[in-house]
């Protein structure tokens, strides 16, 4: 494990690691670790094989690059509920766009993102300029973003959409591994550089921890708390084009299954590498456990089912670990102290 | 430090109930991150009496009561009421189900809720959540309660409808009328902390009838109060707290406003020899306001020139706490104009002070000053993140340079900038935060309490940076109710009262006692 503790994600480069800073913040690798030894046991015949691996990898960038964009306003402190009705819209919209009214693929996507760039900014101009509690405020607009996604894809599922979009994605894998896959990690890497080695990224942080500091030292609070609602709409809209990338269809109800899923990976994520920090390395990390448990299980014969548990129980476990890890690690350093 | 008499028989006009012991401290103990709060203090209240507890801030009579009502634990020490003893940590409730009832500063009372709501819940609060309320129980119970302290007020009118003194009654009387008080246990005895912060002059007598109402059931009272006069006006005997120790117990009687001041302030010399610096008259003030409104500032003027520290201080409530925030467009600005270095500020901002090279340390670290979560180079480096990138790139080595630079020079310990803010102890971060500003050599430095909850060692290497940076032409604007710290920094102190200046003390003429008179003769006037 020494040899992790140089690649430090998350402490704004600091090159002065001495030790494991934090063993706890290393338990998320450990137990996908064991998660996999222990499913290679369990399926050897159909879990390590390089089917399943691509598989695993491409089916899930599409919720990595929703999750990426929803740690960004989670960063400072405000949650999204809205991403995933953003991402059904902008999946019905490129859809249809393309198939019934002939819009080339390209522009079609083109004005999917445009539009969740457009609901970010709605969220952000009601969340900032009338000071209400995003929560609440992304719940209300990601419904009505959803009732409007029904009318345009007619209610019905729409496929047939140009089959470049789907080459881009999916069908031309390189090293066995589906594009979305590479697209998704370059994105984490994004954000990675965006949160550790930007202004923005580290005002995002202090809006988080505490908004009053943020503004006593001219941090302008309300335009960055904005400016991370459109990141994480018009990411979750990119997201919605990804997907009709990858299954070549789509309908209304697409998003619907993403929200907890993404949520979960978010907290999940914020207990490893950098604990009590929403970051990009550790919800990929996150992103790939969850599906790791889930295919394995599935695998295993497990029924459909046992997704809503695994994300549902992940997400309270999370929360609930993010607590203890962090009490944990408090408590040592203050130990050291004295 | 000696505690005193216990043998008095009661002060004046006591009623021959005096004397029986109710509550008793003795030895109470309390630090926070390794600095003491109450290095031990005892406190007895007899039953019938109205005890005043005084001391100037931060002397830990805040933390006795919290340590009383459950907020915080305590170290160390006995607490017994009637010779019962309880055992620490008092638990979330402190002693409020053993016969005392609290009213802090706040009142804790909803505007939009109504007394009987309030009261009701009381009377409901530990009963299972489903069982049926009875409305007419209720009104008759508040009605009987209202009348028996001759208050003339509606159970329906909602709490915002009040006026100040009305509220602060309403929040007694429900203290005084739990009916989880009443359970024939001992008491009971009421803690007020500071009720009259926020009342107008003239309606605290209307709050100290009632005090004295109380006290002829039997009642005790517990009056915190800065308020020298107050205190000596309705107490029975006064107890003075510094520096979290006791200085003693006297009958209030037997004192006078001298006394009591010297007790509170302590006769210690001041040390040291300070740097002085050349008030630069020559050039134009570094910043100038004129006629500013804030929440409690009222036409108020001020000039801060390059070399001077201007020391503001009052009672709490007096608008002088709030200056240092307003002054930095960190607080609703009502009216008034603002010139820094020469140049008009239009409607001031943060951001835009900050421009003028204009910085504010604020008083509550843990809220305002510092995320104690994140490190401390990321702290340090929070308004700078943009001047010293590449590109878009944080430039963190450079960060990290300045931030150790700042650790070094201000002797932050322990010196690691990795280490969360949270960590260090209350006087190292106030070196972490003021040397932030420092090492940019700002024009105007705004403190609001520089040294609230700091050791004496850091204090004294906080005054000495302080006086070493006006020396190189900056201006200082100290928001403090620590008149010593005042005696030692400031060139000139205006103390203020009702959001007006009310007086302007210069050079020799800044003493704690000349302070103390300024400020707490006002009530008089």
């Amino acid at each position: 494990m020494t040899s992790v503790t140089t690649k430090q994600a998350g402490t704004q480069g600091t090159k002065r690691a001495k030790g494991i800073r934090d063993p706890e913040r290393f338990v998320l690798l450990g137990v996908w670790v064991v998660l996999i030894v222990f499913f290679v046991i369990a399926v050897p015949n159909t879990f390590p094989t390089a089917a399943n691996l691509s598989s695993m990898l491409g089916s899930q960038a599409v919720l990595l690059i929703l999750t990426l964009g929803l740690i960004i306003p989670l960063r400072a402190g405000d949650y999204d509920l809205s991403v995933a009705s953003v991402f059904s819209l902008s999946a019905v919209t490129v859809a249809s766009l393309n198939v019934n009214l002939g819009v080339p693929v390209g522009w079609a996507a083109l004005i999917a993102v445009v539009l969740g760039f457009g609901v970010g900014a709605l969220n952000g101009w009601i969340v900032t300029r009338f000071g209400i509690d995003p929560f609440i405020v992304t719940l209300g607009v990601g419904t009505v973003v959803l009732g409007l996604a029904y009318p345009v894809s007619n209610s019905r599922t729409i496929s047939g959409v140009d089959p470049t979009l789907s080459d881009i994605m999916l069908t031309k894998p390189f090293l066995g591994i589906p594009l979305d896959f590479y697209y998704a990690v370059i994105l984490c890497a994004i954000v990675a550089y965006v949160f550790s080695k930007t202004a923005f990224g580290q005002r995002l942080l202090f809006i988080g921890q505490n908004a009053s500091v943020a503004r006593l030292n001219g941090v302008p609070v309300s335009r960055l708390r904005r400016f991370a609602l459109i990141c994480s709409a018009t990411i979750a809209a990119v997201a919605g084009v990804v997907y009709v990338g990858t299954t070549g269809s789509s309908d209304a109800g697409s998003g619907a299954g993403f929200l907890l899923p993404a949520f979960a990976a978010a907290f999940l994520g914020s207990t490893t590498l950098s604990v009590g920090r929403f970051n990009p390395w550790g919800t990929l990390i996150a992103v790939y456990f969850l599906v790791t448990g889930i295919s394995g299980l599935q695998l295993m014969g497990a029924q459909q089912y046992v997704q809503e548990l695994f994300y549902g129980g992940v997400l309270v476990i999370a929360v609930i670990l993010s607590k203890i890890v962090r009490a944990r690690s408090d408590k040592r350093r203050l130990a050291q102290l004295k | 430090m000696s505690s005193t008499n216990r043998s008095a028989t009661g002060g004046r006009a006591n009623s021959a109930s005096t004397g029986a012991e109710l509550l008793k401290i003795t030895g109470l103990k309390k630090a926070f991150a390794g600095v003491p709060a109450l290095r031990g203090v005892d406190l007895d209240i007899r039953a019938g009496e109205i005890h005043g507890l005084l001391g100037a801030n931060g002397c830990g009579k805040s933390t006795l009561i919290k340590i009383l009502a459950g907020f915080y634990f305590g170290d160390d020490g006995e607490i017994s009421i009637n010779g019962v003893e309880h055992k620490l940590p008092l638990g979330p409730r402190g002693l409020s189900d053993s016969g005392i009832a609290f009213v802090h500063q706040d009142l804790g009372l909803v505007p939009s809720l109504t007394v009987l709501e309030h009261m009701a819940l009381d009377s409901n609060g530990t009963k299972p959540g489903f069982s049926r309320i009875s409305w007419k129980k209720e009104r008759s119970r508040v009605e009987e309660l209202l009348n028996r302290f001759d208050l003339d007020l509606d159970p329906d009118a909602k709490i915002d409808t009040l006026s100040p003194v009305q509220k602060a009654m309403v929040a007694i009387v429900r203290a005084v009328g739990h009916p989880g008080l009443t359970d024939g246990k001992a008491g009971p005895l009421l803690v007020l902390d500071e009720p009259t912060v926020f009342l107008p002059r003239d309606e605290i007598n209307a709050l100290f009838s009632l005090l004295r109402k109380l006290k002829a059931q039997g009642d005790s009272v517990l009056l915190v109060s800065h308020d020298l006069d107050e205190v000596l006006e309705i107490t029975d005997r006064v107890t003075v707290f510094r520096d979290g120790s006791l200085v003693g117990t006297r009958n209030t009687a037997e004192c006078t406003r001298q006394d009591v001041v010297e007790m509170i302030l302590g006769a210690r010399d001041v040390q040291g020899k300070r740097q002085e610096a050349k008030v630069r008259t020559d050039i134009e003030p570094r910043l100038a306001a004129r006629d500013v409104d804030g929440e409690r500032v009222r036409g108020l003027s001020i000039d801060l020139r390059a070399g001077e520290v201007v020391g503001v201080t009052g009672l709490a409530g007096s608008g002088f706490e709030e200056l240092p925030e307003l002054l930095f467009g960190a607080r609703p600005w009502r009216a008034g104009t603002l010139t820094v270095n020469g140049k008009d500020v239009k409607s001031p901002t943060p951001k835009e002070m900050m421009s003028n090279k204009v910085v504010l340390v604020p008083s509550d670290r843990k809220a305002d000053g510092g995320a104690q979560e994140l490190t401390v180079l990321e702290n340090l480096s929070l308004p700078f993140f943009s001047n010293f990138a590449r590109g878009w790139s944080i430039r963190w080595n450079v960060l990290r340079e300045r931030a150790e630079n700042v650790s070094q020079t201000f002797n932050v310990t322990p010196k690691n900038v990795d280490l969360e803010l949270g960590k260090l102890s209350g006087g190292n971060q106030q070196k972490a935060l003021l040397g932030k500003w420092l090492q940019t050599k700002p024009a105007v430095m705004l403190l609001n309490e520089p040294t609230q909850g700091v050791d004496v060692g850091a204090r004294r290497e906080i005054f000495k940076l302080l006086r070493e940076a006006v020396t190189e032409d900056m201006a200082i604007l100290c928001a403090t109710s620590d008149y010593e710290q005042l005696v030692e920094l400031a060139d000139r102190v205006l103390i203020l009262a009702d959001g007006e200046v009310r007086e302007e003390l210069r050079g020799s003429e800044i003493t704690k006692e000349s302070m103390a008179e300024a400020i707490y003769s006002q009530g008089a006037k």
